[in-house]
């Protein structure tokens, strides 16, 4: 009956999606989400673990992961992998420094079998601090534009002012296969 | 058609189905895959691998499946260390979460989760529950302290938890102090240091907290209080006044705490009329206990044994609760006789002894025996009633129910002790029943009844004489008491009868039997009428001193620690709790100590070309602390002395009037000695003056550290083996001025690998002129040392002396593991995979192996195990083969040899071909001792 019930929901229109949101560590990941559910800047502490939440934008029911970006909880990343429809990758765009860490962790992500069909969404977060990088900046830190055959958007976005996220939830809702 | 089809399979399986339901976006289908996860973990499947699946179900707002998912991180946590780390941030979030249940849960579950790696990040959460707004949660993050203690007391003393728990005292709610309370005491039991004290302050807020928290709350508080030592007398009266009210509790367990804070403070408290009173309130709610089931009503009785010792004016008024009823188990009944024992008064005997000789009738026997016993120790306890005692134990023995009649024969033995010279008027009685007499205990007490009063027995000689007749069939326990009654019978009437009799069973005792007892005594007793009959009277007819009734009385300090803990398991089993509790962790701390410092902290300079630092210094409790020599002799006399002590009582001062006889005993025997011995040595061993034929004791093993280089220790040993461990059976003598305590012994690195056993010699003590035999056991698993010979260099050290270091032969037929015996598959494939170049051979020309069979049994002593023999085509010759292992070699052996005939030839393959040398020697050897 449950199959029965999640067909009749998609065909009023109501659709379910399971997005990771990843990135290293102190990119702004758990603001970001709670940003998106409860419309407001909680204070947050690095997360041991992870975060799910629900947030509901234009008919679709996103379930959104956020994984702790810390070294010693990378590797088990991928226990989440499967039946992952997009991931959200979130850069501290005023953290030049790790850019290049930021790229390798990316790409190895990329790579990940699991996720060959998932969309992906890259955040140029911390777009409110002085001296962030620009979405063009990230995207050449990031080595976006070598991507081929996958789908793929970068936002310029600030989890503090509430900027860019919206607009990055609308483009996934746009190409999330129907 | 390949067989590849039968791994293919379209089934995914049950644990495939379950991730797939976990991951599901369904609520209702996710919270039942939960379901059935618990449920097959619950079952003992094993479903740790899902163990990610689910801790990414325990961000739900559904508390029935968080506690579902809790449970099972509970469970697996520990299989699963590293991403066990993912659970982290529930906790974190959960722990503050809105509804309070939540967060008590998850402080409940985190304190479960015995995982290093997440402990840290715990800690914030726990620290904002300690000072949570609801008392729920205060009080479990209570408990979360204690257990995170026991996973790591730095980090409790580090982030100041302690300090957050003695707050928590002065809670507003009563189960917040409780807990804190429970949570320090078990701190407390774990910890060296002193975290938990009671001070008058909070004393006054635990009393408060008593009378509103539950019942188990008022148990840990209660227990709490035992251990606060009252200022003064007023001190300890308002206690006991706020505790009294406890004793009408429903709750067993808080009736015994509260009666424990009493007792405790009765020490304190000078009013006598107070005292009067507490006893008077106390007896009433232990009464009661009685009336609850049989289980409770057995731990109520040990308690009130303990209770009874001390303060037995509590219950006497009540002995009438104590008696059995027809219907209670067993082992109800064997208590309540023994706190009737103990209550019995001249007041109340005889109402006590009307029930002892009903139970004397019931039909188990082995409880018919104790109410006979118990009869005997009111009898010793209490003089004004021994005789009704006595007339009771009479009519008993006219039942003629054997196994009666045979333990009141034992028990009036005791009597006869107690009160000598009283009532010898029923030994008549008793010499009627000697025929009926079957039990060794029983024959023995006759006997030494007929030997103790032969004087007032007509007829004794013809009673011993049956005795004798069978003396040898008998047990030692009557033999030993027939050879005294004999020689009591001939000092007592030396005519001609008894001293046939004294000559036979002298010569039967020291000539026919090989009980090492019986033939001492008799030498000794030999010895002693030929010498000087004068002097056998005065040892041998001696005043016995008087016995008491101490059977299952208990000393005075264990008494008081047990007093202290009623209502635990130290007050059933009657042992003070560190006898069966193990402090684990502070002794793993103990042993980190000694390992820091393997030789003592002088000698690095000295001790390092030898010492291998990985080693570790040794000491286990094997080395059996020496008895001064002394002692044993005044043991041996006390047992001449007391001849019947009777098992169940003691002689009160059996030695002092022991000494002087022995003393003048042994005087008589140096003089006739022909050299002068020295004192000392003849009293540690007067037999080896007095029968030089006898076989020679083992032989001394071989000398390994010489007395005349070591100050005076000398070191003897040899290599041995048992159980599967190797050690070394070491005698150590000191013929210096001092005693020489704290061992510790390091071997250099060597062919086997060999380690001694840390701490293997720290209980050893060897007095000065002493000595003391210790069992070194050697630990495989070291490195092996490069050149492979079979010498040990051995340091040894002891906290008196300098290093001495010394180098034995090891004997390598000790050396051989269990794990030798290979089957013979492993056996063949083994022998043809080896190239010939692992192949070693030596001829033992000498050798001469008599049986193959005996010589099996030998070998196999060894773990050199038989596998195989084949006769030698043409010869008289037959090829055997073995298999075998050294800590670092698995060996197979082929030996050509002809039966009887001498000369064998032994070849030896190995992986390791270079423990061949090693092993031939041990062959040798083995051969040798089967030529012989």
């Amino acid at each position: 009956m449950g199959m029965w019930i999640s067909r009749l929901m998609s065909a009023f229109g109501e659709r379910e999606a399971r997005i990771l949101v990843l990135g290293l560590d102190n990119a702004g990941k758990t603001t970001i989400l709670y940003r998106l559910q409860v419309g407001e800047v909680v204070s947050t502490i690095p997360t041991i673990g992870f975060n799910v939440e629900t947030v509901t934008y234009k008919n679709i029911k996103f379930q959104v992961w956020d994984l702790g970006g810390q070294t010693s909880i990378r590797p088990y990343w991928r226990c989440y992998f499967p039946n992952t429809q997009a991931v959200i990758y979130v850069v501290d765009s005023s953290d030049v420094d790790r850019i290049g860490t930021a790229k390798t962790e990316f790409h190895a992500i990329l790579k990940e079998d699991e996720l060959k069909d998932a969309l992906l969404l890259v955040f140029a977060n911390k777009q409110d601090l002085p001296g962030a990088l620009d979405d063009a900046a990230v995207a050449e830190g990031l080595d976006l534009h070598n991507i081929k055959n996958r789908q793929w958007s970068i936002f310029k976005t600030s989890a503090m002012k509430g900027e860019g996220l919206f607009e990055g939830l609308e483009w996934l809702s746009n190409n999330l296969k129907r | 058609m390949s067989d590849g089809k039968f791994f293919t399979t379209t089934k995914k399986g049950e644990i495939a189905d379950l991730k797939e339901e976990l991951h599901s976006l369904d609520k209702a289908k996710k919270k039942d895959a939960v379901k059935k996860v618990i449920a097959a973990m619950t079952v003992g499947k094993d479903v740790s691998m899902l163990f990610p699946d689910v801790v990414n179900c325990t961000q739900t707002d559904n508390l029935e499946m968080k506690k579902l998912v809790y449970l099972y991180l509970i469970n697996y946590a520990k299989t699963q260390p590293d991403i066990a780390i993912m659970a982290v941030n529930t906790f974190v979030k959960d722990s503050q979460d809105p509804n309070p249940l939540i967060r008590a849960l998850a402080v409940r579950t985190m304190g479960c989760i015995r995982v290093d790696k997440i402990t840290e990040y715990l800690c914030d959460p726990l620290q904002k529950c300690l000072k949570d707004d609801d008392p729920y949660v205060r009080k479990t993050s209570a408990i979360c302290v204690a257990k995170l203690f026991d996973i790591s007391p730095e980090i409790v003393e580090d982030r100041g938890f302690l300090d957050n728990l003695k707050d928590m005292l002065s809670d507003s709610n009563p189960m917040v102090v409780a807990n804190a309370v429970a949570a320090l005491a078990e701190i407390q039991d774990n910890s060296t240091k002193p975290v938990f004290q009671i001070t008058s302050h909070t004393l006054y807020k635990l009393m408060a907290a008593l009378n509103e928290c539950t019942e188990w709350g008022q148990v840990f508080i209660l227990d709490s209080l035992v251990k606060y030592e009252a200022r003064d007398a007023r001190d300890a009266e308002s206690i006991v006044e706020r505790v009294t009210p406890r004793l009408q509790h429903a709750n067993c367990a808080v009736v015994l705490s509260s009666v424990k804070v009493i007792l405790a403070q009765m020490d304190v408290i000078t009013n006598t009329e107070l005292i009067r009173t507490l006893c008077k309130k106390m007896a009433p709610p232990l009464v009661t206990l009685l009336s609850a089931e049989p289980e409770i009503q057995y731990v109520a009785l040990r308690n009130i044994n303990l209770i009874i010792q001390k303060w037995q004016n509590i219950l006497t008024n009540d002995i009438k609760v104590f008696f059995c009823k027809y219907n209670d188990p067993v082992y109800v009944k064997t208590e309540k006789l023994e706190i009737m024992i103990k209550l019995a008064s001249e007041r109340n005997i005889d109402q006590v002894l009307l029930e002892f000789k009903e139970y004397a009738t019931e039909v188990d026997v082995d409880f018919v025996r104790k109410a006979v016993r118990a009869i005997g120790r009111c009898a010793i306890a209490l003089e004004r009633s021994a005789e009704a005692c006595i007339n009771v134990l009479l009519e008993l023995i006219q039942t003629k129910v054997n196994y009666v009649v045979q333990e009141a024969i034992c028990v009036i033995k005791d009597i006869f002790r107690r009160y000598p010279n009283t009532y010898e008027t029923i030994i008549a009685t008793l010499c009627e029943n000697l025929d009926t007499l079957d039990e060794p205990e029983a024959k023995a007490a006759m006997i030494w009844i007929i030997g103790e009063y032969a004087e007032r027995i007509d007829n004794a000689d013809e009673l011993l004489e049956t005795f004798l007749e069978t003396f040898l069939d008998e047990s030692t326990l009557v033999q030993l008491q027939l050879l005294t009654a004999t020689v009591k019978l001939f000092l007592k009437r030396p005519t001609e009868g008894p001293q046939q009799m004294i000559q036979m069973v002298l010569n039967q005792a020291t000539q026919e039997t090989d009980n090492p007892d019986l033939r001492d005594r008799a030498y000794i007793y030999w010895r002693l009428l030929s010498t000087d009959p004068e002097a056998a009277k005065d040892v041998v007819l001696a005043e016995k001193p008087t016995i008491s009734d101490d059977s299952n009385q208990l000393d005075a300090d264990l008494l008081h620690e047990l007093l202290q803990n009623i209502g635990t398991l130290a007050s059933v089993y009657h042992k003070p709790p560190d006898a069966f509790v193990s402090r684990a962790r502070v002794a793993v701390t103990r042993g980190e100590d000694l390992e820091e410092d393997p030789l003592g902290s002088g000698e690095e300079g000295e001790a390092s070309d030898m010492a291998d630092p990985t080693v570790a210094a040794a000491a286990p409790p094997a080395a059996e602390t020496p008895a001064p020599a002394v002692a044993a002799v005044t043991d041996l006399m006390g047992d001449l002395m007391a001849p019947a002590a009777p098992s169940a009582l003691a002689p009160v001062p059996a030695a002092a009037p022991a000494a002087d006889p022995l003393g003048d005993l042994l005087g008589l025997d140096v003089s006739a000695a022909p050299a002068p011995v020295p004192m000392p040595v003849a009293a540690a061993d007067p037999f080896a003056l007095m029968d030089q034929s006898q076989p020679a004791a083992a032989q001394p093993k071989p000398i390994l550290l010489d007395a005349s280089k070591a100050q005076g220790l000398e070191i003897r040993g040899v290599l041995a083996r048992e159980g599967g461990v190797v050690f070394w059976d070491l005698d150590f003598s000191n013929q210096s001025q001092s005693q020489l305590s704290g061992f510790q012994v390091q071997f250099n690195s060597n062919a086997f690998g060999f380690t001694p056993k840390p701490n293997g010699l720290a209980d050893l003590v060897v007095p000065p002129g002493g000595s003391a035999s210790a069992k070194l056991h050697m630990m495989p698993g070291g490195a092996p040392a490069t050149a492979l010979t079979n010498m040990l260099q051995v340091a040894i050290k002891n906290a008196q002396q300098p290093v001495w270091y010394f180098t034995p032969t090891i004997a390598v037929e000790q050396c051989f593991t269990e794990e030798g015996l290979l089957d013979r598959d492993a056996f063949l494939g083994m022998w043809k995979s080896l190239p010939d170049v692992n192949e070693r051979t030596q001829m033992f020309p000498a050798a001469n192996v008599p049986s193959v069979d005996t010589f099996t049994l030998k070998m196999r002593a060894h773990n050199v195990y038989f596998m195989a023999q084949r006769p030698v085509p043409g010869t008289n010759q037959i090829v055997t083969y073995w298999s075998s292992k050294l800590p670092q070699a698995v060996l197979l052996l082929e030996m050509t040899l002809q039966v009887g005939v001498p000369g064998v030839k032994c070849c030896i393959k190995s992986a390791n071909p270079d423990y061949a040398p090693l092993a031939f020697m041990a062959v040798e050897k083995l051969l040798a001792s089967a030529t012989n």
